[in-house]
């Protein structure tokens, strides 16, 4: 299990070629309007092949923090990885 | 209510959908086929290459529209730079060539005139085509047909349909709303970049270049690209290397044995995108669904090339699709694998043999025989007496 993470695209690089999104595997459709994962919420599976996959390698993360998260409402993965740091 | 109705609803009109439209329609459906995009094909993620039997199969005539370059044949090389020319001038004068009454081999497309294209040829056939129009969702309704969430400029339409079609390409998510795995794996998605450029010569030949040092886990290529123009690129699998495709072609351009050559080079445009090098997708249907294109993963594993088997698997699709809903069929998951059973028939069980044969290549630890074993496939794949058949 790995701790949340919260996605950047630096969109000057960025070519828009969907491969992050072709080797992600969130169930539900976990993307941005630009063919890209999203960044716009954490993701709590963060096995990092979209980074790896990048052409580019436009894509950085940061921990997830509670205010990543819609209304602030974590979720069990957050918090798993929460106690597990401390 | 839904707002609309049809037979069949085709998400994305890249060539797999606009080859599934247009001959669905022809066969006497009512189809809706839509594409997020306001210019079909850009920003272009596709270096063209296509044959002209790939074309011809299901009757799309090569038409200056969206001809870059005729294409002859093929050099491979291996990591030294030695080659092996595979030039149907010269194996089959009297039929190859650039004169009148002859043929070229194949093309190099512009997909963006390409793409439009096939859409135009579609909508000639009775298709409806909805431009700036984003999929959504799909619901599977009580009385066995579908509704499907467009987004359509600034509107949320519903369309009700007896089956949906995702061909929405590499980042396909159509899969997903019905809960299929289309996830490709790391180890199989080869990451790409290629530049079109100026001051490179071509010899109306696709150029291949193998070798773990240019193209760790991928190949690099050369072609020609019209009006004096090259392309050059390449595909790393992200598992064999450190360097992104990016800092690999920059390497390959300034290291390899072909530095003389790309000395001048002026680059053009900045293309890339993902290549999947893997299986297709074991289960390509649900109820109400099937994929085709580079949303099934159907494309040919060890070349990387996907328009052929998107043109094919559209043709595919579209006779599936004909069929069952003349003979007045349910649209259950159960009725639309019979679309793969058709595909994997037809197309699907071939490529499960090359991708064997691409497994095998890329399971070999040892560096130069891993470079022997994909330069021999490849050499062997192009040659006119392959034993692969060609897809
Ligand atoms: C760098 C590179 C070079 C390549 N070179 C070659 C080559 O030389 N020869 C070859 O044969 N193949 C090549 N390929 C592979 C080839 O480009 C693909 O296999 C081919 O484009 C697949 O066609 P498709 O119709 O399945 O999907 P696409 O062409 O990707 O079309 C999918 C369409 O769906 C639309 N779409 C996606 N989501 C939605 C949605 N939610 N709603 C509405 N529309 C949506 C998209 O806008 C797009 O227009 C290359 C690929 C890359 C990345
Ligand atoms: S880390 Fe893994 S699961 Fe999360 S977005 Fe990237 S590929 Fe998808
Ligand atoms: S893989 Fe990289 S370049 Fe391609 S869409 Fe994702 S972030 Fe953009």
């Amino acid at each position: 299990m790995n701790k949340p993470v919260l996605f950047d695209i630096n969109w000057n690089a960025c070519i828009n070629c969907g491969a992050c999104v072709a080797v992600c595997p969130q169930e539900e459709p976990f993307i941005s309007p630009f063919d890209t994962i999203a960044i716009d919420r954490p993701c709590d599976i963060a096995c990092m092949v979209c980074e790896m996959i990048c052409p580019v390698t436009t894509i950085t993360h940061r921990d997830a923090v509670p205010s990543d998260y819609p209304e602030g409402k974590v979720t069990e993965a957050f918090r798993e990885g929460e106690k597990r740091q401390n | 209510m839904p707002d609309f109705s049809y037979d069949i609803v085709i998400i994305g009109s890249g060539p797999a959908g606009a080859t599934t439209a247009r001959l669905a329609a022809e066969q006497g459906l009512n189809v809706l086929l839509v594409d997020k995009k306001q210019e079909l094909g850009a920003p272009v993620q596709c270096s063209g290459a296509i044959s002209r039997h790939a074309m011809e199969e299901v009757g799309v005539e090569p038409v200056d529209e969206f001809i870059h370059e005729a294409i002859y044949g093929f050099a491979i090389y291996n990591e030294k730079g030695e080659k092996k020319t595979i030039d149907y001038r010269q194996l089959a004068p009297e039929k190859y060539g650039p004169e009148q009454g002859k043929t070229p081999l194949g093309y190099v497309v512009d997909r963006r005139r390409f793409d439009r294209r096939l859409m135009t040829l579609a909508e000639r056939e009775g298709v409806e085509t909805w431009l700036k129009a984003e999929a959504k969702g799909y619901e599977v309704l009580p009385d066995g047909t579908c509704e499907v969430t467009i987004h359509h400029f600034n509107e949320v339409k519903k369309v009700k349909a007896k089956v949906v079609v995702g061909a929405d390409g590499l980042q396909s998510i159509v899969g997903k709303w019905a809960g299929l795995r289309t996830q490709i794996r790391l180890t199989e998605l080869a990451s790409c970049l290629q530049f079109v450029v100026d001051k490179v010569e071509t010899e109306g030949l696709l150029e291949i270049i193998t070798g773990h040092e240019w193209a760790p886990g991928g190949y690099a290529w050369v072609f020609p690209k019209g009006y004096g123009y090259a392309e050059i690129g390449l595909g790393v699998v992200p598992t064999f290397t450190k360097n992104n495709a990016q800092q690999q072609v920059d390497y390959f351009m300034k290291s390899s044995f072909f530095k003389e050559r790309f000395k001048d080079a002026r680059i053009l445009e900045v293309q890339g995108g993902g290549v999947p090098l893997a299986a297709p997708l074991k289960i390509q249907y649900a109820d109400n669904m099937i994929l085709v294109g580079d949303a099934a993963r159907h494309v040919n594993p060890i070349t990387g090339g996907g328009l052929h088997t998107a043109l094919s698997g559209g043709k595919i699709a579209a006779d599936f699709l004909a069929q069952t809903i003349k003979n007045g069929n349910d649209f259950s998951a159960k009725i639309m694998k019979g679309y793969q059973d058709n595909w994997l028939e037809q197309l699907g069980n071939k490529m499960w043999k090359l991708y064997d044969v691409k497994t095998e290549i890329f399971k070999t630890e040892d560096i130069p025989e891993r470079d022997r074993l994909l330069y021999g496939t490849m050499s062997d794949y192009f040659s006119p007496n392959s034993e692969y058949k060609k897809i």
